[in-house]
């Protein structure tokens, strides 16, 4: 165990990272995801299609392989970002598309009386949706949600890839120095699942708190 | 809330999805130029397994004799280390320092060169070996007290070090110390980050998984320099113009065969086979045959058998 130990430092600087990326991705996925699931539902033609382009464009292809091409491509046509700002944005936008979906999910179940009373009362089509249908909305979806912000988490171990020194990353630097892969990778697992508890926590306390009684 | 008819539904994708393989198929081709690659001299592979000896007697009960049973040789190793150990596309073949060495092991204790290889990294190499997945270990595998605590080491079979690479045009940065404060490129899982945080603690270093994308990363500036291993960056400043070997090793590397811990006997036959074919000039031949070729002059001398702070 003292492999563990001597390095604590490196696994906290790795696991700090990660909440980081986690957290801002997150945050990032949420609004790219509302942003392209209101296009998704919204009634000019144009804005549907972009919608439904972002969705299959950014889920049709891995994450991996994004997170290369933005890290190595960009900086080809003149666009140089940092690893860590690169990886938020990539993570971001692909998470979004998998929120947009989960979203979109949630305002299909809202009953179509609701936005045509909105309607009726005189509200644009925006302010229905934002006062109306995306709040019921959100509340219908937030287990799904809080699967795709696991789903983000586990998916942060993939900027280990491109050099973000993240808590993969941070025990592979550790298991090469001490080579006790076991160890050292049962005590990322065991991290990464203490990160994912708490995660499953927060979204069912949310759940309980905002679910609707229909 | 928004209906589309079922053809519509089903035309975007589809077409997005042709243009995204059209996209990849376009990146990947012109990768594939096998014959680009130094070390590729398949030919020669068939020469140096003819000359190559067959034990006289296998212990019994040994892992030899176990190996030999089966017929073939399974070695934990690589398919995409240039000059090392890479598999030529067009063949299938692996060539390479490491996959001749593991062809020439197998036919000293099977009689034929037939060599299994299954793909290990450095998190497994320690793993298949003490649970018996891979017979031996031919992976630029650096002898360590700390790794020798879990797997034998015979050998070491070949020497190599760290060297610095920088775009060409770059001046300032010859040796390590040169490295302080600057940003340093990585291959990761390699023992170049050790070394640069020795050399240089303040070194900031970045890693990325393959030597390509550390090559690619030095060329559009995410750091000023690259560490690797040498016989790695011979072979890509070779091919790459744009970038430039700085100075000599300045680590000395030794690799080992690494075996299943504990197995004195197996080490001792290894140790012997190593120390039968540097004696004969074999080891030399098959240096030529890879590293040799992007080196010039002769094959330096082996390192001692037992040399390295863990092999013994």
């Amino acid at each position: 165990m003292n492999v563990i130990t001597d390095h604590l430092s490196e696994f906290g600087h790795g696991l700090l990272l990660t909440a980081e990326l986690t957290l801002l991705s997150l945050a990032g996925a949420l609004v790219a995801g509302t942003v392209v699931a209101s296009m998704r539902v919204s009634p000019v033609r144009v804005l549907r299609a972009a919608g439904m382009a972002y969705v299959e464009v950014l889920q049709n292809v891995p994450l991996l392989v994004w997170l290369v091409l933005a890290v190595f491509g960009l900086p080809e046509i003149g666009l140089m970002t940092g690893l860590f700002t690169t990886s938020v944005v990539v993570i971001s936008l692909y998470q979004g598309a998998y929120t947009a979906e989960a979203v979109r999910s949630g305002i299909n179940a809202v009953p179509a009386g609701q936005g045509e009373a909105a309607r009726a009362l005189g509200l644009t089509f925006t302010q229905s949706l934002r006062l109306v249908v995306l709040p019921q909305g959100l509340r219908t979806v937030v287990q799904p949600l809080g699967n795709i912000a696991i789903m983000t988490l586990m998916n942060t171990a993939m900027a280990a890839a491109v050099g973000v020194v993240e808590l993969t990353a941070a025990a592979n630097r550790v298991n090469l120095a001490e080579a006790t892969p076991i160890w050292i990778f049962v005590t990322a697992g065991l991290a990464y699942m203490a990160l994912s508890g708490l995660f499953g926590l927060v979204t069912g306390a949310l759940e309980r708190k905002w679910a609707i009684l229909r | 809330m928004v209906r589309t008819s079922a053809g519509k539904r089903w035309a975007l994708p589809v077409a997005v999805t042709a243009l995204s393989v059209a996209g990849l198929a376009a990146c990947s081709s012109g990768g594939d130029s096998g014959s680009a690659v130094p070390g590729s001299g398949g030919g020669k592979q068939d020469d140096l397994v003819a000359a190559a000896p067959v034990a006289a007697n296998l212990p019994a009960g040994s892992t030899m004799e176990k190996i030999k049973k089966r017929g073939e040789l399974i070695v934990g190793g690589s398919l995409d280390a240039p000059l090392l150990s890479q598999q030529n596309p067009a063949s299938k073949k692996v060539e390479g320092l490491d996959a001749d060495f593991g062809r020439l092991l197998a036919k000293y204790i099977t009689g034929k060169p037939n060599v299994k290889i299954v793909n290990s990294a450095s998190e497994t190499r320690e793993a298949l070996l003490s649970n018996g997945t891979v017979d031996v270990v031919f992976q630029t595998y650096s002898i360590t007290p700390e790794r020798a605590k879990q797997v034998a080491f015979a050998g070491p079979y070949y020497s190599s070090g760290l060297v610095i690479t920088t775009k060409k045009d770059k001046t300032g940065i010859a040796t390590p110390a040169d490295l302080k404060g600057k940003t340093v490129i990585a291959g990761a899982n390699t023992p170049a980050i050790p070394a640069i945080k020795k050399a240089a603690p303040d070194a900031k270093i970045v890693t990325f998984g393959s030597d390509p994308e550390c090559v690619q990363a030095l060329k559009q500036g995410r750091g000023d320099a690259y560490v690797q291993d040498e016989a790695v960056l011979l072979a890509t400043a070779k091919q790459d113009p744009t970038i430039k070997i700085q100075g000599k090793p300045f680590t000395s590397d030794p690799y080992g065969i690494g075996l299943k811990h504990g197995d004195a006997q197996m080490k001792q036959f290894v140790n012997d086979w190593l120390k039968q074919i540097q004696a004969s000039g074999l080891w030399a031949k098959v240096w030529k045959n890879s590293i040799g070729t992007v080196v010039e002059g002769d094959a330096p001398q082996p390192p001692a058998i037992g040399s390295a702070p863990g092999s013994e």
